[in-house]
């Protein structure tokens, strides 16, 4: 398999004044197209950075970032508003609805502005909410909210999604749900989705696992046993 | 402790949301700027008045009879309670020129000492009676300027100019007169009816023993226009009214007893007169027959001074003979007296000859006896010379000898000392070394001293060798002189003997020349006699001759005076003759006289009897054109603060109200927790209200000072144009002001407390639990799915958003729409303002110009003068043009009144339309027009009759047929029948509009016309306009004004609004950031809502801003002045295009705002 997103050496520092803080250094890692990957550590360990670099978010401030073969690292701002817009799905920890859009507007929201968007009512049949196009995200449950965001993710047609937390807001079983919705369409549509957690448990379901500590890898190694999300505890 | 972390927590609230407090801040300011500036602004301008009037010390009444005062009435009234001054004052109404020949009618005052105050503005107060002050306005009106000499025109009647002392006047300086509050100078009968400016005269240059007026001011200091003011004075005119006819009736008694006083006075003095001139005729009479006596005498005495002249001349004929005679006998004698002077000068001659020889003689004669006693002297001292000579070489010979022996005396002497010094030297010589030293010296000294004497001796051998020789010479000279001597002595004898000789013939001749003059002194005895005697022959004979001359010259004379006689007889003869004439023509003018005397007398007693008990007249300062138009400018602005500050506070109170429960929602959590910890609410909610209540304040604080510093100086600006510049007062109203910040406060704190209220009813937990956000909901718009599916997605998302929150949605409107209605007033003003002079006179005023009469004329002009004017335009319309006074009930209005000869013709003159354009017809006889000024200013309609009153207090009533458009002066239109069938008489023509052809150079022109003297002015109306549109342009500042205050509008609601919608919405924008839109993306997906917003905004406030300019305008009327409420295109255009670019500008800031917005926003968990 080709080595679809690539880090090299990346470092990013913040500079507060006088003092700089390396949130991140010498981040290097690989992840292949296709696959499940799971980015976990704690909380402060630089996931969120990793996360925002690799959104095309954020700028680093050495190093490299490869994606599908081009080098994200050196676009400028414009360029990265047309990468997020293009090649990035994102599904938020808090889903991040507009609350004045329905389901299905949400998911348009986002289909509108792509070049090849999925059909919206399709997408939001995939994630099971075929009922529930027309209601507002107030309407909705919260494992219904975060399905709406992948959703939205989806429709956009995106080479990567990206997942914060996506069961943080989530209760136990609804968090469940929502992973097998992630996986199912790792599996079944072939998009290479990373996960980003500060639940190790999660680590059990993904091909890649990276550990992150105190702003840099720590680990990287592959899932010879892949489990089930139904199997997995928590 | 508690406190203070409130505090600070406030402070750094505020810190940390400058712009949200600066939007309370601002919205306050604004409203209550707006409220306060323009309430204040009446009282302040009334309060400028105020202490203008004051100052000048305005008149309470003015007093009128139609007989005038005299300075007793004026004492007699000054006497009365309640009276501060009383006053007498000249005016009168005076047709005047420049220095360029221009006519203008003045109104002249006498200088006021105590009432009606003058303000000196420019040069200095006049000293002398032909000097004066002008009008400070009137180098506007008339072009004059102080140091230019105003000229009374002949063209007044005799009155006037026989009212003032002096012709000219010199303008010394310019003035304001408490008097004229504004630049309204009034009406007039005279000249063009227009009076055009003041002049303010010493009342010493008035040539009149009487007052025009008296000015009363009374003991009161109630500020103009209040009530206490109008209530004193309507209880006090009844009053007065009495005391005024009183006084004037008493002024009519003195003037009727005068007046017969002075006829009998007049009788006795006539008879006086006649008594007095008989007399003197009878005087004349006898000197002139007392004159011709004296001329009969002299006549005789000249025929008897002829006579004896006759006589006279017989005498001097003979005198002159005689005279002739003498005079050849004298010249006669003469002769024979030359010829024997002539022999006798000869004989005189040779005599003379004769002595001169003998003189010459005897002289030479003593010259050689003098030579030769001198020779002999001579000869006798050489010979006593030498002997003594001889003498003395002897002596010197001896001297010689006994010298030389002396000299050998002391040789030899000397020779023996020196042998003796010699010795010594030689017998010492073997010891010379051992002697001491003095005897060497002295040795030495002694060998010297007789060298020294040997050389003196040999010196003087030598000396008497030199005294010898020369002894010898001088006896050698000696016996030379000797052997000399003895020859001139031989000679002296042979001289000797000569002169003997000599002397002997010259005797002789001396004798002989003695005999001779003997002779000659006789004859010259005889011609001396004879010539005494002729002397005393002329002298006789001239004698004779001036007796002869004297005779004659006495003679002369006597003629002369003969004929100076004649000639005085003569005259006086002509004296006479003329005094006869002159007594004739005496006596008959002395009849002539008397008879015109008693004409007048009877005449006096005829006036006495015909006197009219006078009407007076107690007007009080409502009929001071000024004040009163002060008044009601005054309310325009009142009225005006009815309506705009309404916005203002609704706007207000939607800003804080959305902003502080936006304010709440955001701390909800924090909220929770001071609750959880335990706050009370009161505490909690204290920070809420502090932080509006201190934005409320110093918003309050600053709104109320720069509105009512702001506002009432730019009004005041404007209203420049009409009034005299006074600089304003600024009062300080405390109450508007603690009204102003309870409004504030309540607005401010009121809908913080609502807000609060809401939140801090739910429990702490359920405060630290996130909010659940507020449902979607569809717009009614969603249900009309034609429309609704046919919009763009990111449009819907908009619309949905516009109408999500109510509040906001009517903030913006309301803001938003409000600026749009300042905008199109202010620019509607401005239209209405600038164009009123320009539909005066390019629509409804069509002439070109208009020319006054001085004198009236019946039915028609004066051939020539219409001839001047029919050559000068191309047609002209004649007309009656004058004051009329409109009587209501509660005022006296003026308006002008026109009444044209041929109204079939006015079309080409003057369009009456109404308002709405369309055409009225000109009124039929009993019915008059009214322009809509009067129509606005005293409610009179179509169909009401009113009653209007000329200077000669005749009435007509007319009904209303129409009321037309018209913007400058109040214009009431009719028929001269109309006039004519109520007052009994066709209203004279005074005026005229003129018609000048296309093209034409107008001013040449109307020059041309102006050149007549019975043509007062000539107004062009083209240059009217002109000048009215630049009056006009001040009101600009009040524009600006307008704008400014809309800009501030729509700024702080557009401003707070966005910021509203972005803080609330900043996670949401996060995400779309997230999604991928790109900048501009972003912006339009928040800020459409602004442009959708405000577009509805401008729509609702066209509508507002168009009542607004009705009522605006419909509450400004001037004056002489009204405006036509229209708003022009390109001010709607304007106003959108500012009201849009505020957006726009509103946008930008807010764009770099959303760029601000950091994507990792989203990631952030709801709070």
């Amino acid at each position: 398999m080709s080595v679809f997103v690539e880090f090299q050496n990346v470092r990013k520092t913040y500079k507060t004044g006088e003092l700089e803080i390396h949130a991140l250094r010498d981040v290097n890692f690989e992840i292949n197209k296709g696959e499940f990957c799971v980015i976990v550590g704690a909380s402060g360990a630089g996931k969120t950075t990793i996360l925002n670099i690799l959104g095309g978010m954020d700028t680093l401030t050495d190093g490299h970032v490869w994606l599908d073969g081009t080098e994200i690292s050196s676009y400028n701002k414009k360029q990265l508003t047309a990468y997020r817009r293009y090649d990035v799905g994102f599904v938020f920890q808090f889903y991040n609805l507009v609350g004045n859009l329905t389901a299905k507007e949400n998911v348009e929201l986002a289909a509108q502005i792509c070049k090849d968007p999925l059909d919206a009512e399709e997408v939001l049949m995939q994630v099971g909410l075929g009922e529930r196009m027309k209601n507002f995200p107030a309407q909705l449950s919260g494992g219904e909210q975060q399905r709406v965001a992948i959703a939205r993710a989806l429709a956009k047609n995106p080479k990567l999604l990206l997942c914060d937390e996506p069961t943080g807001a989530l209760d136990y079983n609804t968090g469940k749900a929502v992973l097998k919705l992630l996986q199912d369409t790792c599996r079944k549509k072939g998009m290479t989705v990373v996960v980003i957690t500060h639940n190790s448990a999660l680590a059990a379901m993904a091909d890649r696992i990276i550990t992150v500590k105190s702003g840099t890898v720590s680990s990287i190694r592959m899932n010879d046993h892949i489990v089930d999300v139904a199997d997995i505890e928590w | 402790m508690k406190r203070n972390m409130m505090r600070r927590t406030t402070l750094r609230e505020i810190r940390a949301t400058l712009g949200r407090f600066l939007a309370i801040m601002a919205i306050i300011m604004l409203g209550v700027g707006f409220f306060a500036g323009i309430r204040v602004t009446m009282p302040d301008m009334i309060a400028t008045v105020d202490r203008f009037f004051e100052e000048g010390n305005l008149y309470d009444f003015r007093l009128v009879s139609t007989l005038g005062w005299e300075e007793q009435d004026v004492d007699a009234l000054r006497e009365q309670e309640g009276v501060r001054f009383a006053e007498g004052c000249h005016s009168l109404d005076v047709i005047c020129e420049g220095e360029d020949e221009t006519g203008f009618v003045l109104k002249t005052h006498s200088i006021p000492k105590d009432i009606n105050l003058l303000q000196l503005t420019e040069g200095r107060m006049p000293e002398s009676p032909d000097e004066c002050l002008m009008d400070a306005g009137m180098a506007e009106t008339t072009g004059m300027i102080v140091g230019s000499t105003v000229r009374v025109s002949d063209s007044n009647d005799e009155d006037t100019i026989d009212a003032l002392k002096y012709q000219e006047f010199k303008v010394v300086g310019a003035c304001h007169s408490t008097y004229y509050l504004n630049f309204e100078r009034g009406t007039t009968s005279i000249g063009d009816g227009t009076v055009r400016a003041y002049l303010y005269l010493p009342p010493e240059s008035f040539d009149v023993d009487y007052y025009t007026e008296i000015f009363v001011s009374l003991d009161n200091d109630d500020a103009i226009y209040s009530k206490p003011y109008k209530d004193t004075i309507k209880a006090l005119t009844p009053v007065w009214e009495n005391l005024t006819e009183t006084q004037a009736t008493a002024r009519y008694d003195r003037i009727v007893a005068d007046a017969e006083a002075e006829i009998a006075d007049g009788r006795e003095e006539l008879e006086e007169k006649r008594a007095e001139g008989q007399q003197e005729l009878d005087d004349a009479k006898k000197e002139l027959r007392d004159g011709k006596q004296e001329l009969d005498d002299a006549e005789q005495e000249l025929a008897d001074a002829k006579q004896e002249l006759e006589d006279a001349v017989q005498e001097l004929t003979e005198a002159k003979e005689e005279l002739d005679k003498a005079e050849q006998e004298l010249a006669d004698g003469k002769k024979k007296l030359d010829d024997s002077k002539e022999e006798l000068d000869k004989a005189e001659k040779e005599l003379a000859d004769g002595k001169q020889q003998l003189d010459d003689n005897g002289k030479k004669l003593e010259d050689a006896k003098r030579q030769l006693d001198e020779s002999e002297q001579q000869i006798k001292d050489g010979e006593s010379q030498l002997a003594a000579g001889q003498q003395q070489l002897d002596a010197a010979w001896a001297e010689i000898n006994a010298g030389a022996a002396q000299i050998d005396d002391a040789e030899s002497q000397l020779a023996t000392q020196e042998q003796a010094v010699q010795m010594q030297i030689e017998q010492l010589q073997p010891m010379w070394d051992m002697l001491p030293e003095e005897t060497k010296a002295q040795l030495t000294a002694a060998q010297e001293q007789i060298n020294a004497a040997r050389a003196q001796i040999q010196a003087q051998r030598a000396a008497l060798d030199a005294g010898r020789q020369q002894v010898q010479e001088n006896q050698d000279t000696l016996n030379a002189k000797k052997q000399e001597l003895a020859a001139g002595r031989a000679a002296f004898e042979a001289g000797r003997s000569e002169y003997e000789n000599g002397k002997r013939q010259y005797d002789e001749a001396v004798a002989k020349y003695e005999e001779g003059k003997a002779k000659f002194e006789d004859g010259k005895k005889q011609y001396e006699d004879g010539l005494k005697d002729y002397e005393d022959g002329v002298k006789q004979f001239e004698e004779g001759k001036q007796k002869y001359e004297d005779g004659l010259k006495e003679y002369e004379d006597g003629k002369q005076k003969y004929e100076d006689g004649l000639v005085e007889f003569e005259d006086g003869k002509k004296e006479y003759e003329d005094g006869l004439k002159e007594y004739k023509d005496g006596k008959k003018e002395f009849d002539e006289k008397i008879a015109d005397a008693e004409q007048e007398l009877a005449d006096a007693e005829q006036e006495v009897a015909d006197l009219e008990k006078p009407d007076t007249f107690v007007l009080d300062r409502n009929t001071n054109i000024g004040y009163s138009c002060f008044e009601s400018d005054s309310q325009i602005v009142d009225q005006v603060a009815q309506v705009f500050p309404v916005f203002f506070i609704l706007v207000a109170i939607l800003v804080c109200m959305t902003t502080m429960s936006r304010m709440v929602e955001e701390q909800r959590t924090q909220i929770g927790v001071l609750k959880a910890l335990g706050y009370s609410e009161f505490t909690i909610m204290g920070k809420y209200m502090a932080y509006s209540g201190i934005a409320a304040v110093i918003g309050c604080i600053l709104g109320y000072a720069m509105g009512s510093l702001v506002f009432p100086t730019v009004i005041w600006m404007s209203y420049e144009l009409m009034y005299i510049p006074l600089p304003l007062i600024y009062v300080l109203n405390w109450k508007l002001a603690l009204a102003m910040l309870g409004v504030s406060l309540l607005c401010s704190m009121g809908t913080t407390w609502l807000s609060c209220r809401i939140e801090l009813s739910e429990t702490a937990a359920s405060l630290m639990r996130p909010k659940a956000p507020k449902a979607g909901k569809r717009v009614l718009l969603e249900y009309l799915p034609f429309i609704w599916n046919r919009l763009k997605f990111l449009h819907k998302v908009s619309i949905r958003n516009i109408f999500r929150y109510k509040r906001r949605f009517f903030m913006m409107v309301f803001g938003i729409s409000g600026c749009m209605a300042l905008l199109l007033t202010g620019f509607g003003l401005r239209d209405s303002v600038a164009g009123f002079a320009d539909i005066q006179y390019g629509e409804i005023i069509l002439a070109d110009a208009q020319a006054g009469f001085k004198e009236s004329y019946s039915e028609v002009l004066p051939a020539d003068l219409q001839k001047i004017i029919d050559d000068n335009t191309e047609s002209c319309l004649l007309m009656h043009a004058g004051s009329w006074d409109l009587v209501t009930e509660e005022k006296v209005k003026s308006l002008t009144l026109m009444a044209p000869y041929e109204t079939e013709r006015i079309a080409d003159y003057m369009e009456l339309h109404t308002m709405t354009d369309e055409p009225i017809p000109f009124p039929e006889v009993g019915e008059a027009v009214i322009s809509n000024s009067i129509h606005d200013r005293y409610g009179i309609n179509t169909g009401d009759t009113v009653t209007l009153r000329n200077e000669d207090l005749q009435e007509i009533h007319v009904r209303i047929s129409g009321i037309f458009e018209n913007h400058v002066y109040n214009y009431i239109m009719m028929r001269p029948e109309t006039i004519k069938e109520q007052t009994g008489d066709m209203p004279e023509i005074n005026s005229a509009f003129l018609n000048f052809p296309e093209d034409a150079d107008v001013y040449q022109l109307s020059a041309e016309i102006s050149k007549d003297d019975r043509v007062t002015t000539i107004l062009l109306f083209d240059e009217l306009r002109e000048r009215m549109n630049k009056m006009m342009g001040s009101l600009n500042y009040i524009v600006l004004l307008i704008i400014a205050c809309a800009a501030g509008l729509a700024f702080v609601v557009l401003y707070n609004l966005t910021n509203i919608n972005i803080t609330e919405r900043i996670r949401e924008i996060a995400t779309i950031k997230v999604l991928g839109f790109f900048k501009n993306e972003t912006s339009a997906y928040v800020l459409r809502e602004n442009l959708a917003l405000t577009i509805i905004g401008i729509g609702v406030g066209i509508v507002l801003g168009i009542m607004l300019n009705h009522y605006v305008i419909d509450h400004i009327i001037v004056d002489l002045v009204s405006f036509r409420n229209q708003v022009m295109p390109l001010s709607y255009v304007y106003s959108i295009a500012l009201t849009l670019s505020f957006n726009v500008i509103v946008n930008l800031f807010m764009g770099i705002k959303l760029e601000r917005i950091n994507m990792a926003e989203s990631l952030k968990s709801v709070d």
